[in-house]
């Protein structure tokens, strides 16, 4: 392929979900799914720029909007495997009422969040996930909002597949992206990705992310999964259900 | 021949329902018809009429005046009985002048709904008119079928009270075959379906609702209710970077939304097509009300430059051709394109005829050995169209020839330039899609644009006047206008005699209004002569 040289600032958690991604790829290629069947889109801000570095279909479209993308992408070709990777300011921010929707849907795709809790490209304003009391750029006298919790609102507008992944865990992370991928239905996988240069969290994730043993056999247990103090990572909860496809009769599995 | 008939009642007297049947009961004696709905943004209550013109001869506007005003209730004669130049049918329950017929009274008989009135004032009419009672019949079966029984067996009851009680109007014979009628927003939604669509996205919005509402009956299209516009138009989008022809419809506010995208499809070339129904604005406006204010919204919608291909349809029959032209355009020219209409035309009806038109299928590259150069520099700044699985890039940031980012200057350069080629292209092959039409003829002329031309053109024939009907606004191709000619328009400025008047070096009269009514033959006369 091209070489791409990457942009992101050394010590980024975006290598991390490159690489795992990377080699998610790999493993579908050596399964049977030519590359131009993974057909993956990004939305703006630094995670935005890895369809730049993928040699795969790819779309790199505007703020908020890799959900709609997607969902015309499999309602023309239901048979492409669709990848979104979005931003939190990104899904959550700008594109937060596609997230409901796509979910609500059970469009049969994976999404990935690269969740570091700041705009990056933009220096360092907070987003929908930045900690109450967290100073950033748009808010030097510290976050006065409360972040939302989006597994939780994933899982209550009806993610078919719910797992937290960590950047810093590239094995875990490249088994969670492949898990979600072969899911049939919405995959949501929020992936905690530390940025360097605006909020720093190597630190505090690496003592503080915990695996989840066991993922919960009902939405409940899930609940209290997504809810507890703990920073659980794996799949929390995933079920199968109908996906928008197969309610439209234009996919059978 | 010639008749203008008014159903006037309230929202949810089954009103708009009456008109379109009334049409096709004449349609169906090869009658042209045309329906003018105007209703309020209220589902129970308040004031719905539905102006029902029938001739032998072609007719594009409904008349100010009404031969006949079907009324069922009280409070709505008033506001139409300065318009009133013949006879009234009304619901004996109240008191009015004219024929009273007991509808309630005949509607609780069968026990329906009061909805059901307009079937027993249908009844009443086609005796008038001298119509065989089978025709109804066959008209409510045709469009109800087996929910027809009791609009048949109410319609008998009113056509049996007319026999017993009043003289026939006319004696309107057979003339021809069976006419087909349509609304606007049927005909856009066939026209797309001609030329291959696809896949079909909205959120709801007046006037362009009855699109969607039509689309998602059909099997030979994905046509969907989105969350949102923004969303809609993204899916249409999604949908055609995967090979398939797509639109989405809304109106002004719901267009707003979409205008990022709008951008982002003239930079990733992602040929899609929107119809922009223009209704009263700003803002929300009078949400069921007609308008032409979003001329120079259409014609930049978005960020940045890029080629772009606006288009407004004359007649419900150009809709059905414009709609079809501009999604073949688009996937030609791999660059978005706008159909502006707006309430009158999009939500009237009239007998159509539609043109021969067919899909124009691009070629399509399906696979690929590594990245496609899917941006491709050529001299026509038309560049293959590759889809998945060919590995193909597309890119909201500038990028180069496989749709890789870059801010690099000589590459943007080119790739700027590139796209803005296809702008020479679209105009010369717009020169030849007839990007104005002129009828008539006279010494003096009338410019318009969009649905004012049923009304122009009647007052043309009448007074001896040429009209120039603008279709194309983007690329704009105007013949010679002269100095004074007169310009109708739906809005406040005279938005598109502006343009004309600054392109050409001339000054023009402009007749315009912009209280959401559009204009019929008698008040445009009126402001003619003045």
């Amino acid at each position: 392929m091209k070489s791409i040289k990457t942009t992101w600032c050394p010590g980024c958690g975006n290598f991390g979900i490159l690489r795992a991604f990377i080699n998610v790829i790999e493993k579908l290629n050596k399964e049977g799914i030519e590359k131009g069947k993974i057909v993956v889109s990004s939305g703006i801000g630094c995670h935005g720029k890895i369809s730049d570095y993928l040699d795969l279909p790819s779309f790199h479209v505007i703020h908020g909007r890799v959900l709609p993308f997607l969902t015309g992408l499999k309602l023309a070709n239901p048979e492409l495997k669709a990848v979104g990777f979005v931003g939190d300011g990104d899904q959550y921010n700008e594109g937060i009422e596609h997230l409901i929707h796509a979910a609500k849907r059970n469009v049969d795709l994976a999404l990935f969040v690269h969740n570091n809790g700041v705009f990056g490209l933009t220096t360092g304003q907070m987003t929908a996930t930045t900690p109450r009391g967290k100073k950033t750029r748009s808010t030097p006298k510290g976050n006065p909002e409360y972040p939302i919790n989006p597994l939780l609102l994933a899982l209550s507008s009806g993610a078919t597949f719910i797992a937290r992944g960590y950047a810093g865990d590239m094995k875990q992370l490249e088994e969670l992206m492949y898990d979600a991928i072969k899911h049939i239905g919405f995959a949501i996988v929020d992936i905690l990705q530390p940025c360097v240069s605006f909020n720093n969290t190597w630190e505090f994730y690496n003592k503080n992310v915990e695996k989840l043993e066991k993922e919960a056999s009902d939405i409940k247990e899930a609940i209290d999964i997504i809810l507890s103090e703990k920073i659980y990572t794996g799949i929390i909860y995933r079920i199968r259900k109908d996906t928008f496809e197969e309610s439209l009769g234009i996919l059978k599995y | 021949m010639d008749y203008n008939i008014c159903f006037a009642g309230a929202a949810g007297d089954g009103i708009k329902e009456a008109g379109v049947i009334t049409a096709k009961i004449f349609s169906k004696l090869g009658y042209h018809s045309f329906i003018y709905q105007e209703y309020q943004s209220l589902i129970r209550g308040g004031h719905n009429a539905s102006i029902v013109r029938v001739s032998d001869k072609k007719v594009r506007t409904h008349r100010y005046y009404y031969d006949l005003l079907i009324c069922l209730e009280d409070y709505i004669y008033k506001i139409h009985e300065r318009r009133v130049k013949g006879e009234v049918i009304y619901d004996a329950k109240f008191q009015c002048k004219g024929l009273a017929v007991p509808m309630t009274e005949f509607v609780r008989e069968e026990h329906e709904p009061l909805i059901f009135r307009n079937a027993v004032a249908i009844g009443v009419l086609a005796f008038l008119f001298g119509i065989d009672f089978e025709i109804v019949k066959k008209t409510f079966f045709d469009e109800y079928r087996d929910k027809a029984e009791a609009d048949i067996i109410l319609a008998r009851d009113g056509f049996e009270y007319a026999k017993d009680n009043f003289e026939k109007i006319d004696e309107v014979e057979k003339i021809g075959e069976e006419r087909e009628v349509y609304s606007g927003n049927e005909a856009v939604a066939i026209g797309m379906l001609k030329a291959g669509l696809k896949n079909y996205y909205a959120y709801p919005m007046t006037p362009t609702s009855p699109i969607l509402h039509f689309l998602v009956k059909r099997d030979d299209v994905i046509a969907l209710q989105a969350e949102s516009e923004i969303s809609a138009i993204m899916m249409a989008i999604g949908s055609a970077y995967a090979g398939n022809k797509a639109a989405t419809a809304s109106s002004g506010g719901g267009f707003a939304l979409m205008t990022e995208s709008i951008s982002l499809a003239g930079m990733a070339e992602i040929p899609i097509m929107v119809v922009l129904g223009q209704r009263s604005a700003p803002s929300t406006g009078m949400a069921t009300y007609t308008a032409q204010e979003d001329l120079y919204f259409a014609l930049n919608p978005a960020h940045g430059e890029f080629p772009l291909i606006v288009a407004s349809p004359f007649s419900i029959e150009d809709a059905f051709l414009l709609s079809a032209t501009l999604l073949n355009l688009s996937w030609k020219y791999q660059t978005p394109s706008i159909l502006l209409s707006e309430k009158h035309l999009l939500e009237s009806y009239e007998t159509v005829e539609f043109s021969d038109i067919r899909n124009e299928e691009i070629e399509i590259v399906r696979e690929s050995k590594g990245i496609f150069k899917r941006y491709e520099i050529t001299d026509s700044g038309v560049s293959p169209y590759a889809v998945p699985p060919a590995i193909v890039k597309a890119n909201s940031n500038e990028h180069d020839e496989f749709g890789i980012t870059t801010d690099k200057a000589e590459i943007a350069e080119k790739m700027y330039a590139k796209r803005m080629r296809k702008e020479e292209m679209i105009e010369r092959e717009v020169r030849n899609l007839e990007p104005y039409f002129i009828y008539g003829r006279g010494e003096e002329t009338i410019v318009t644009w969009g649905s004012n031309f049923g009304a122009v053109a009647e007052v043309a024939d009448e007074l001896g006047f040429k009209v120039i009907v603008i279709r194309f606004l983007r690329p704009l191709i105007i013949p010679n206008i002269k100095d004074n000619s007169i310009c109708v328009e739906c809005n406040y400025k005279g938005l598109l005699a502006r343009i004309i008047e600054k392109e050409k070096g001339i000054l023009l009269k402009k007749i315009l209004r912009w209280d959401g009514r559009p204009f019929t033959p008698d008040e445009l006369k009126e402001r003619i002569k003045n």
